[in-house]
C-alpha cells in the first residue's frame, strides 16, 4: 500500500514536471502566438498590442502559471487552428488514437509470445533463425515504411481495406475497427518485432534455470515446462518492455496517423506543429507525456498481480 | 552458435561498411548536380540498364538520389548521436559518482523526459526552431540525451564499486582523475553499444521528421524526404519508395546487427 501509495506522489511531481518541460520547450524557442496569429508580414504596433493582449510580455513564470491553473480548472484554451475548446478536440482524438493503440498492442502480444517462445525453445536452430531474423528486420523498418508497403498491398492491390480516413466507434463500431486495421497493423508490426526479441532472450535465460531441469527430471511434459513454468516467469519483464514500448507507440503514432489521414491524436498533433498552433501543441504534448506516464504506473502496478515475489519485498 | 554469431557478424559490419563507403565516396563520384538534374521525358520510369534503380516524379535518378541521400542521413544520425553523447555523457556520470541529491534531481528530471516519446520531443523541439538540418540533429540529440544519461549512471553505479576504484580513491586520487582516468574507460563498451544501436534510432527518427516535413529540406535528399514524395506516386511507381525504404532498412539493420554483436562481445553475461 505504501508503494502504491509512494507511486501516486511520485506521478503528481512527474506531471507537474511533465508541464514545466512542455511549457519550456514551447514557450522558450522561437515563435510566439502572436506571430501565429498575425502572421510574420503583420504590422509590429498591432502585433505588440497583441502580444500585450495576450499576456506574452509577463514574466515566464506567471505565463506558466495562468496555464497551469487553466489547465487544473478545465480551461485547456481554444486551438488557433481549430478555432474550438482544446478539450472537446483532445478528447474526441483520444477516442480515435484508443482504438489503434489497443489494437495495435494487442496484435504485438499475441503474434510476439508465441513467435518468442517458439523460438527460445528452439534456440541456435533453424527456426530461432527465422524468427530471430524477422523480428531484427521488423525493428529496421520505419514505421511508415510498413504503412506504405501495407497501403500499396491491401489497400490498392487486393482493395480488403480503406486506405486512409476514420470513422467514429461510437456511431459505427465495425467500420471504425475496419478503418483502424491498416494503422494498427502498421504500428503493431514493429512493435511485434521488438517484443519478439524480448520475449525470445528472457525465456532462453529461464529455459536454462534449475527450476526447469528439475521439472524436466521429474518427467513433466515439455509443453507443460515452457507454456506454465517458464512463460510464467518471462510475463513480466516482458510486459514492462510493451509497457515501455507505449512511448515509442506514441511517437510513431504521429508519423502513423498521417500517414492513413487517420484523425487521432497523432495527426492532431502533427497539425498543430506545422501550423505552430501553440496552445494546441502544448496540449497534446502534455497529454501523450501524461498517458505515457500513467501507463508505466499501470504496467508496474500489474506486475505487482503477476509477479508476488515483487509484493514481498 | 558461434558460426551463426559471424556470419552475423560479417553481414552487419558489411552492411555499415558498404553504407558508410556509399556516404563517403558517392558525393565525390557523383555531383550535386547529377542527382539534381530532371529528364522530363523520363519521369517515374522502372528500373532499367539507363537507369538501374528508375526515376522519380521529376525524371531524376534514384540511384543518384538514394546514394547522395545516404551522406545527409548518416551525418544527421552522426551529429545527433554526439550531441546526445555530449549530453548524456556528463549528466549520468555526475548523477552516477556523486550519488545523493544531485542523482535524485537528475535521475527525476532523466525519468520525465523519458516520458515523451523521442519523436514527439525531436518534432516539438524541430518544429519551434524551424525545419532544418541543424535544427534536425539538435532535435534528434537532445530527445535521445536522457536514455544515454540512463545508460552512463548505469555502469558507473556498477564501475565505481570496483576494488580499483577504492584503491585508487586510497592511494589519493581526485574526483577528476578517479572519473577520467579509472571509470571513463572501463563505462565504454557500453555506451558504444548503446551509441551504435543510438545511431540506427536516429537514422529512423530522420526519416521521420523528413518524412513530416520537419527535417532535411528539398532539394537535398535524404531517404525519409523521398520516401514522402513517393506517397503522391504508389500506384504507378512502387519503386519510388521501395529504394529509399530498402536503404532505410540495410542500414538500420547493419546497425542492429553490429550493436548486437558488440554487446555479446563486450558483455560475456548477454550470451
Amino acid at each position: 500500500m505504501t508503494y502504491v501509495l509512494n507511486r501516486l506522489l511520485s506521478i503528481l511531481l512527474t506531471l507537474f514536471l511533465i508541464s514545466v518541460i512542455t511549457f519550456a520547450v514551447t514557450t522558450i524557442l522561437p515563435g510566439d502566438v502572436a506571430t501565429m496569429i498575425m502572421g510574420t508580414q503583420s504590422n509590429p504596433e498591432a502585433l505588440a498590442g497583441l502580444r500585450k493582449s495576450l499576456g506574452l510580455n509577463d514574466p515566464l513564470l506567471v505565463q506558466y502559471g495562468r496555464w497551469i491553473y487553466g489547465m487544473a480548472t478545465g480551461d485547456w484554451g481554444h486551438s488557433l487552428v481549430f478555432k474550438v475548446a482544446i478539450s472537446e478536440l483532445l478528447i474526441q482524438k483520444i477516442k480515435a488514437s484508443a482504438l489503434i493503440v489497443v489494437m495495435s498492442m494487442a496484435i504485438a502480444l499475441a503474434c510476439a509470445v508465441p513467435l518468442g517462445v517458439w523460438a527460445a525453445v528452439h534456440r541456435d536452430r533453424w527456426q530461432d533463425g527465422v524468427a530471430s531474423t524477422s523480428a531484427l528486420v521488423g525493428v529496421s523498418l520505419p514505421d511508415f515504411f510498413w504503412g506504405i508497403m501495407m497501403i500499396l498491398l491491401f489497400a490498392r492491390a487486393l482493395g480488403w481495406f480503406p486506405s486512409s480516413g476514420f470513422a467514429d466507434p461510437a456511431t459505427n463500431p465495425g467500420l471504425a475497427v475496419w478503418h483502424a486495421c491498416l494503422p494498427a497493423f502498421a504500428l503493431g508490426l514493429g512493435l511485434m518485432a521488438h517484443l519478439t526479441r524480448m520475449t525470445r532472450s528472457t525465456m532462453t535465460g529461464i529455459l536454462g534455470q534449475e527450476y526447469i531441469r528439475v521439472g524436466r527430471a521429474k518427467g513433466l511434459s515439455e509443453r507443460v515446462i515452457v507454456w506454465r513454468y517458464a512463460l510464467a516467469n518471462a510475463i513480466g519483464p516482458v510486459m514492462t518492455v510493451a509497457g515501455l514500448q507505449i512511448g515509442y507507440l506514441f511517437g510513431s503514432i504521429i508519423v502513423v496517423e498521417t500517414l492513413f489521414n487517420y484523425t487521432g491524436m497523432g495527426w492532431l498533433t502533427y497539425q498543430a506543429l506545422l501550423n505552430r498552433d501553440i496552445p494546441l501543441i502544448q496540449a497534446t504534448v502534455f497529454v501523450i507525456a501524461a498517458v505515457v506516464m500513467l501507463t508505466n504506473l499501470v504496467v508496474d502496478l500489474l506486475y505487482l498481480y503477476v509477479d508476488p515475489r515483487v509484493r514481498l519485498q | 552458435m558461434k558460426r551463426l554469431l559471424t556470419i552475423k557478424a560479417l553481414i552487419g559490419f558489411a552492411l555499415v561498411a558498404m553504407v558508410l563507403g556509399v556516404a563517403i565516396f558517392a558525393p565525390i563520384f557523383i555531383p550535386e548536380e547529377a542527382a539534381n538534374r530532371m529528364h522530363m521525358t523520363a519521369r517515374l520510369k522502372s528500373p532499367s540498364g539507363l537507369y538501374w534503380l528508375g526515376t522519380d516524379q521529376l525524371g531524376r535518378d534514384l540511384l543518384f538520389r538514394v546514394m547522395r541521400g545516404a551522406r545527409t542521413s548518416l551525418s544527421i544520425a552522426v551529429s545527433a548521436v554526439l550531441i546526445s553523447l555530449l549530453l548524456g555523457l556528463p549528466l549520468g556520470l555526475i548523477a552516477g559518482f556523486y550519488r545523493g541529491a544531485i542523482d535524485n534531481v537528475l535521475m527525476r528530471l532523466v525519468d520525465t523526459l523519458l516520458s515523451f516519446p523521442v519523436l514527439l520531443l525531436a518534432l516539438v523541439i524541430s518544429a519551434m526552431l524551424g525545419p532544418s538540418i541543424p535544427n534536425a540533429i539538435i532535435a534528434i540529440g537532445v530527445a535521445f540525451a536522457p536514455f544515454l544519461a540512463r545508460v552512463v549512471r548505469g555502469e558507473v553505479l556498477r564501475v565505481v564499486q570496483m576494488p580499483y576504484v577504492e584503491a585508487a580513491r586510497a592511494a589519493g586520487a581526485r574526483d577528476q582523475r578517479l572519473i577520467v582516468r579509472h571509470i571513463l574507460p572501463n563505462i565504454m563498451p557500453p555506451i558504444i553499444v548503446q551509441a551504435t544501436i543510438s545511431l540506427a534510432f536516429a537514422i529512423l527518427a530522420e526519416a521521420g521528421l523528413s518524412f513530416l516535413g520537419l527535417g532535411t529540406q528539398p532539394p537535398q535528399s535524404s531517404w525519409g524526404l523521398m520516401i514522402q514524395a513517393s506517397r503522391d506516386y504508389l500506384d504507378v511507381a512502387p519503386w519510388t519508395a521501395l529504394v529509399p525504404g530498402a536503404a532505410v532498412a540495410l542500414t538500420v539493420l547493419g546497425l542492429n546487427m553490429s550493436g548486437d554483436i558488440l554487446r555479446d562481445i563486450f558483455d560475456p553475461r548477454s550470451k
